[in-house]
């Protein structure tokens, strides 16, 4: 396989079998499961055992079958979260670098303010706003990655509307919205691509957080953020309630960054690395 | 030159706050829930008639028009008048005040962390490319912005307090319940802090005043340290900055995990409690101290590097 010419590098291939890997498990994920992962099906905090391999939890549970289960909540909230972000920043970038002059001002002045805000806090603040839960999270988590999208899409804009094309579209009466979204907003796609696939890891870590801060789901949803919180209080007792479902969470962020910086690196080796 | 490059930052600075103060409000405001109501729904609920209702939000000021509470908002915030936490019936102000110390001892824990371990493996990993330790610089980048905060937390939990029994697992009595939440959040910054002195330690070395070191006969280390890695310190500097943003949104995660008061779990409680002046005024302030350190990172950066200050505006 190729892709723009150049090997997948070792990084990419690793990154794009875990990946493909989980998004399979949540798929299946009713079937595969070797227990009801809501159903009491043993003695609490039995360890890791060949019938739970994963060793169950304070009330019973298969920790395995909820790890397993938790994978859906997890890959949706990265989707969605990714596409509030990148639908709303897209058109914040596009409107911000295609305009300019007052409305850029005005844009990115707000990209400022809510860059203003280090890490989790913008998204807790929305939190705040809207309650906890964990469709809120995703809400949340997919505003708070507007800024990165509203600036990189700004970017590639601005160099884009200098091209001869668009001046000869804008001759010829092409409206704006049309020139945006077919000659602009396809030049793009490539730096999209590649932070959505950073953001999509980095959604599932953040979202996995808030669930462990209680503001995210509820139980008795498996969900791994809320399982690692609920093991912590038995982590002297019982290690695996909280260790598999945070190693859950680590293999997929992983993979997408390494998925990511491979992209990156064959896509569109001008992007700087980080 | 230089007064201009202050002035400017000066009023970038202003105008940020103005907009983050905006943005904190609105959101706030904009939502569904009344504070009366949730102020009430404790002991005395069901025993206050609607008039008295009516009364405390009259006197909350909750029935004037938005930009007349947001005027007095802003009023408060900028004489550190934050309101009263609903929950607590303490000024705001003065329980941020109360967990400050806490959170910034740990954040300047992290980032002493992050510090150490970054620049020692940064410069090894420039000055040894393709060894081991270039590799360990790279693994340690990768785990860091993999390793989900909370989880690395636990497990340095299971293996320094409950295996080793060297530290605590929680708590907040002195320096050693310090040592695990401080290491957890500068493990999460070390990677990117090793890479970028990797990179700039390199791109420093083949400057020509370098070379000119060497050729005056000057001792490796002399070299290295006093010529290369001064230089090669003021873009980490600058990213020291940023890091300390997520030292402290870290420690709102980081404070939960190991049971320690602290900004980052009280503003965590004042959202589940759904005390509003409370969570307000702790991300305010937050956003305030992360953008006033910025500042002055950069100026600092500017003092040391003249170079940044003749840059263009952005």
């Amino acid at each position: 396989m190729r892709i723009a010419g150049r090997r997948p590098s070792p990084g990419f291939i690793v990154g794009a079998v875990i990946l493909a890997g989980w998004v399979l498990i949540a798929l299946l994920a009713p079937a595969a499961t070797p227990h009801d992962p809501l159903a009491t099906v043993s003695g609490a905090r039995e360890a890791p055992s060949a019938e739970f391999w994963f060793g169950t939890d304070r009330l019973g549970r298969d920790v395995f079958s909820r790890v397993i289960q938790a994978a859906r909540v997890s890959l949706v909230l990265g989707f969605i979260s990714v596409a509030i972000g990148a639908a709303l920043g897209s058109a914040m970038g596009l409107v911000s670098g295609y305009y300019r002059g007052p409305a850029d001002a005005v844009l990115m002045r707000v990209v400022d303010a809510m860059l203003a805000f280090p890490g989790i806090l913008l998204a807790l603040v929305v939190i705040a706003a809207l309650g906890p839960s964990i469709t809120n999270v995703m809400i949340a988590v997919g505003v708070s990655t507007i800024p990165r999208y509203a600036r990189l899409v700004r970017s590639t804009v601005l160099t884009v509307r200098e091209q001869a094309y668009i001046e000869a579209a804008r001759l010829i009466g092409v409206r704006d919205i049309r020139i945006m979204l077919r000659h602009v907003l396809p030049n793009t796609a490539i730096p999209l691509l590649v932070l959505s696939t950073l953001e999509f890891g980095h959604a599932i870590s953040v979202g996995a957080g808030l669930s462990f801060l209680g503001l995210g789901a509820q139980p008795p949803t498996p969900e791994w953020g809320l399982m690692v919180a609920v093991g912590r209080d038995v982590l002297g007792r019982a290690w695996w309630i909280s260790t598999f479902p945070g190693l859950a969470i680590f293999t997929v962020v992983m993979a997408t960054n390494l998925l990511g910086d491979s992209l990156q690196e064959m896509l569109d080796p001008r992007l700087k690395a980080r | 030159m230089l007064a201009t490059y202050l002035a400017r930052r000066f009023a970038q600075l202003g105008v940020v706050l103005l907009l983050v103060s905006v943005a904190v409000f609105s959101i706030m405001h904009a939502l569904p829930g009344d504070p009366v109501q949730l102020m009430l729904s404790g002991a005395e609920s069901g025993s206050v008639t609607p008039e008295r209702q009516e009364q405390l939000r009259e006197e909350m000021g909750l029935n004037d028009p938005l930009p007349v509470q947001y005027g007095r908002f802003l009023r408060g915030a900028v004489i550190g008048d934050f309101g009263t936490s609903v929950r607590l019936r303490a000024p705001v102000l003065d329980l941020i005040l109360d967990r400050l110390g806490s959170t910034l001892a740990l954040s300047l824990g992290g980032i002493l962390f992050a510090v150490i371990i970054g620049v020692a493996t940064g410069v090894l990993a420039a000055l040894k490319q393709g060894s081991w330790i270039d590799g360990f610089s790279r693994v340690l980048a990768y785990a860091g912005v993999s390793l989900p905060l909370f989880w690395l937390g636990l497990l340095l939990i299971l293996v320094f307090s409950f295996q080793l029994s060297w530290f605590p697992p929680a708590g907040s009595e002195g320096v050693r319940s310090l040592v695990l939440p401080s290491l957890s959040l500068g493990l999460v910054s070390a990677g990117v802090i090793a890479r970028l002195t990797r990179a700039s330690l390199r791109e420093v070395l083949v400057e020509d005043y370098i070379r000119t070191a060497w050729a005056k006969g000057l001792p490796k280390r002399i070299v290295y340290l006093r010529h290369a890695l001064r230089n090669a310190l003021i873009p980490v500097l600058t990213m020291l900055g940023l890091q300390f943003g997520a030292m402290l949104a870290g420690a709102v995660v980081t404070e939960t995990v190991f049971s320690r008061p602290g900004l980052g779990r009280l503003v965590v409680s004042a959202i589940l409690w759904k005390d509003y002046p409370l969570v307000q005024g702790i991300v305010l302030f937050m956003a305030a101290m992360y953008v006033i350190v910025n500042l002055l990172v950069d100026l600092l950066a500017a003092w040391l590097d003249p170079r940044i200050r003749d840059e263009v505006p952005a």
